[in-house]
């Protein structure tokens, strides 16, 4: 499990997954499509690490999941956040913006 | 969190469903990023390719989705259990071989765990006893250390030093109860008054003894035991407030201490106890100040005061009780904690068994270790498969690590059961006197020591195949699979480890080979008396009836009539004390017509009263002049015959005979004696410590109220215990005779302790030996099958089964080899450790050296006999073929 994501920062993949559903529910490689886009290719996400990522978060109850017909017309299993996963992403969030704004201090002192 | 728990049973429970699910969504993400490569234009075979390459192995996704949760480990350890459970028992006798040893082991050391824990580390069982302390006096320009108090240094202690919130005195013997049954001696600790209140313990019923009992003149009163309670007073509880007879003297009872109650030093549990001032011998000690150190003394130190702030203080003490007593100069109050008087002695035999016992279970750990390794090359091909099919090595790790820990719980639960089982035999071996032997049992502390030793052990053997199967190369697992294990490396390792065990057993043999020569030089020693067909009886009488020396003389003149008269006793006398069975009595003397001896510079000498047939009886020959007569009595002018070391160090260019020894038993210290005889010497104090002077004084002029009869007879024990029962009846049938016990069996007692600890390390050091020779023989057989191939080369090419033998022997011989070279400068360095225990012989004694290495040889012989019988056999055309 070490270096699965070495391209990301640490434990940010979880907190990019809720910012990426919070527009709408979307399934795996949905998500992992659409932090590559917007990221303009920096953050390639492989499913070995999203998907167990998604397992612990439905299993924490910060997503909900349901098997839907995708635009295709195959079966896949579409995340949506919960309310737990909405606190936790702002929460995050800010978070976040301590530790960078933190950082940023640091390097330009 | 419960969402958690319930999402992770429920993935246990339908395992197969989480299963395809994460299947499903796995193939349903790869269909989309195909999907979505062939939409930007890439070939629906590219992207195929490409996705897979940016998935990685599907097989190891699933693995990691389903490790995200919690009951993936739960699950994995449940199957490595099951796993684990199964290959244990696939092999029942590699199982049972490496349980049995790891139990030997873990169970010598919750024994051994057991009974340090009861007496060096469990507090005493008295309230806070940190602050309790031992008072003793010593006078080390004397070389004396260790003696009780003297009554005046007592007072000081008590009444002046303001470090101690009590001190009380506490002295040992034995008072005749009569009237309940059989007159009997009772063991009688004559006490302080603050002795209970200072081990803080409430009497079961009644009270315990107040200060007013301590006033001279107030009633005598006694407190007496649970145990002796029960046993003669059948419990009665209105017993406080009746009377007893101790010496036919009344007491009142006022109180029962509770069994649990344990008196320090002491270790009997039916004994009654005494204020000091009512007691017939010792009260007469403390109205007079005899410069005698006489009374053991435990304190309490006051709570903030450490023992060693006391110790600042006990120095004025003792500079002031010189000033006061100029005799006393010299002396010092020392003090020490009280668990560490009682421990004593045995600290150091239980130390160096806990060593032993260390060195066993890590020979075990080396044998479990070697098996393990040799099941590891036969089943590395299995392991390298798994690798090779993606199992991550961690994975591997922990299921052969649950596989040792298995083997490690087994083990340890074996051995807290063989520790459990034969602690009460341990217990028996050690010396009555520690108060704790009570308390030695396998409790929830040994369990638990136990339990983390097995752990720690498992983990200890159980990385020998970790490292074996994960080492970094697979491959080389997989080849060496295909060829019956050729290998090297972990050849290498389990030669290291046999190598070990030799050195490890080595060490523990030449410890136990030292005290064993020891101990048959401790037996070989000639006491300097005879002990066949000697029987002695004890004695003692009622101090209140037999109250004048005339007394004791009349009695121990009729008894000595009788006892002669008796047809089946060839002869007989009567002492006090006896060597080596009683303590001995050292007394100060002086030499009548030398300069006085400095201050602090008193010479001493054994001391014993005999009666005149006392060396005739005990085979001590005279060497000049006369032994004592009938004639020499309380009227005569004393007389005193001395031995042959004291004669030869104190008259070293004259005759002694006609010259006066001033000495005594106190308050006659002062009473000058003329040397009459010189007899040999004999061991006074023990078989260990080699003869000193000695005096002895006709029992006629210094009557005892009481002694020791000794008799010799070709009689059993009991017909002489009989006669000497009845004699002493037909004169006063309320005398109690006790303490019988034939010299060979006393002498025997003598040596207990060295005999325990001699036993304990002959047995582990004998484990030992038969787990190294198992070792050897386990690498050296692995060795041979390993070589069938090689053998059956060289046996084509021209080896003669001898010289085949010889390359197996060689191999053995070489492991031991190894093993002294590095067993024997670790043993030198430690045997110096034992050079306390050890009589007559130095800790590096050549010829156990040289035996044990022997001893060693002739193991690699023997474990190498099968496996050279099998290499000799190898039919060169069989192993030729077989691969």
């Amino acid at each position: 499990m070490a270096g699965e994501n070495r391209d990301m920062v640490q434990g940010t993949l979880e907190m990019l997954v809720l910012k990426t559903l919070a527009l709408e529910p979307m399934h795996g490689y949905g998500i992992a499509l659409r932090i590559e886009q917007i990221s303009n290719g920096v953050f390639r996400v492989n499913p070995g690490s999203l998907l167990p990522a998604l397992s612990r978060m439905e299993r924490t109850g910060r997503i909900k999941a349901e098997w839907r017909a995708t635009e295709n017309n195959r079966r896949a299993k579409y995340y949506a956040l919960t309310e737990r996963g909405r606190k936790s992403l702002q929460e995050e969030r800010r978070q976040w913006g301590r530790q960078i704004a933190a950082i940023n201090r640091i390097l330009e002192a | 969190m419960l969402r958690n728990v319930i999402g992770g049973i429920r993935a246990l429970v339908r395992r197969n469903e989480r299963n395809a699910e994460i299947q499903e969504e796995l193939c349903s993400f790869q269909e989309a990023s195909v999907e979505e490569k062939i939409r930007r234009g890439m070939s629906r075979e590219a992207a195929l390719r490409a996705a897979r390459a940016e998935a990685g192995s599907a097989e190891s996704v699933r693995q990691r989705v389903w490790a995200a949760g919690w009951e993936s480990a739960a699950d994995s350890l449940w199957q490595d259990l099951r796993y684990a459970v199964r290959m244990l028992a696939k092999s029942p006798g590699f199982t049972a071989v490496a349980v049995l040893m790891l139990a030997l082991g873990i169970g010598a050391n919750a024994a051994i765990f057991s009974v340090i824990n009861a007496v060096l580390l469990r507090p005493l069982q008295y309230p806070d006893p940190g602050q309790l302390v031992n008072v003793s006096e010593a006078k080390p320009k004397a070389g004396v250390s260790g003696v009780g108090a003297s009554w005046p240094a007592f007072v000081e202690l008590r009444d002046h030093s303001h470090m101690f919130n009590s001190v009380a005195g506490l002295a040992f013997h034995a008072l005749t109860l009569t009237g309940h049954g059989e007159p009997a001696d009772v063991s009688t600790i004559a006490v302080t008054p603050d002795f209970f209140s200072l081990l803080g313990t409430k009497p079961l019923l009644g009270r315990a003894l107040s200060p007013a009992d301590g006033e001279r003149g107030a009633a005598p009163v006694v407190v007496i035991s649970e145990n002796l309670w029960r046993s003669r007073f059948a419990a009665d509880p209105g017993i406080a407030g009746t009377s007893i007879a101790l010496d036919q003297r009344a007491y009142i009872v006022v109180g029962v201490m509770p069994a649990g109650f344990q008196t320090p030093f002491f270790s009997q549990t039916d004994q009654v106890w005494i204020p000091l001032v009512q007691d017939p011998l010792f009260s007469a000690w403390t109205t007079r100040p005899p410069q005698a150190h006489w009374l053991p003394v435990i304190a309490r130190l006051r709570s903030g005061i450490s023992p060693d702030q006391a110790r600042a203080k006990l120095e004025t003490i003792s500079a002031g009780l010189a000033s006061q007593f100029p005799a006393e100069e010299g002396w010092q109050v020392a003090i020490e904690p009280l668990q560490q008087t009682i421990v004593g002695d045995v600290k150091a035999p239980l130390l160096l068994l806990w060593c032993a016992v260390g060195f066993l279970l890590l020979i075990a750990c080396a044998n479990i270790a070697n098996l393990l390794l040799t099941r590891a090359t036969s089943r590395s091909k299995e392991i390298a498969v798994r690798i090779a099919l993606g199992a991550n090595k961690r994975r591997i790790a922990r299921q052969l690590l649950t596989e040792s820990a298995i083997l490690g719980l087994l083990g340890g639960a074996t051995g807290v059961f063989l520790a459990w089982w034969s602690v009460s035999a341990l217990a028996s071996l050690l010396p009555a006197e520690l108060t704790q032997l009570h308390s030695i049992r396998v409790d929830g502390s040994v369990a638990g020591f136990a339990l983390v030793l097995s752990m720690a052990a498992s983990l200890v053997f159980g990385l020998a195949p970790v490292l074996h199967a994960t080492r970094p190369d697979p491959q080389a697992n997989l080849r060496e699979g295909s060829r019956a294990g050729d290998a090297r490396g972990s050849q290498r390792v389990r030669s290291f480890l046999a190598a070990a065990e030799v050195a490890l057993a080595m060490v523990l043999l030449i410890g136990a080979g030292l005290l064993m020569r020891s101990f048959a030089r401790l037996l070989s020693v000639t006491p300097g008396f005879e002990t066949e067909n000697m029987v002695k009886a004890e004695i003692s009488l009622p101090r209140f009836q037999y109250s004048r020396p005339e007394q004791w003389t009349a009695f121990s003149n009729e008894l000595m009539t009788r006892l002669q008269a008796e047809p089946g006793l060839q002869d007989s006398a009567i002492a006090a004390p006896l060597p080596i069975l009683d303590n001995s009595v050292n007394l100060p003397f002086a030499i009548a017509g030398n300069p006085p001896q400095p201050q602090g510079a008193t010479d001493t000498a054994d001391y014993i009263a005999a009666s005149p047939g006392y060396f005739r009886v005990m085979g001590i020959p005279l060497i000049r002049g006369r032994l004592f007569s009938e004639d020499d009595s309380a009227s005569t002018p004393p007389v005193a015959v001395i031995s042959k070391t004291l004669a030869r160090r104190y008259f070293t260019h004259e005759n002694p005979l006609g010259r006066h020894l001033i000495f005594g038993f106190p308050p006659h210290g002062d009473v000058p004696r003329e040397i009459v005889g010189v007899v040999a010497d004999i061991h006074d104090v023990s078989l260990a410590k080699s003869p000193g002077p000695m005096m002895y004084v006709p029992f006629a002029q210094v009557p005892f109220w009481g002694g020791e009869v000794v008799v010799r007879s070709r009689l059993s024990e009991t017909a002489v215990a009989a006669a000497i029962r009845t004699e002493t009846h037909n004169i006063d049938k309320d005398l109690p005779v006790t303490d019988i016990e034939s010299f060979p069996d006393a002498v025997h007692a003598s040596v207990a302790e060295p005999r325990f600890r001699t036993m304990l390390l002959g047995l582990f050091s004998a484990i030992a030996l038969s787990l190294a020779a198992i070792g050897i023989f386990g690498v050296v057989s692995f060795s041979v099958s390993r070589r069938t191939r090689e053998i059956g080369v060289r046996m084509a090419l021209g080896a003669t089964p001898g010289s085949v033998r010889l390359l197996v022997i060689g191999e053995s011989v070489k492991l031991v080899l190894f093993g002294l070279a590095a067993g024997i400068p670790v043993a030198l360095m430690l045997t110096h450790f034992l050079s306390a225990l050890l009589f007559a012989i130095t800790p590096t004694d050549p010829l156990t050296f040289i035996g044990v290495a022997l001893l060693m040889m002739l193991v690699a012989l023997a474990a190498a006999y099968l496996p050279a019988r099998r290499a000799m056999r190898v039919d060169p055309m069989v192993a030729l073929r077989c691969e």
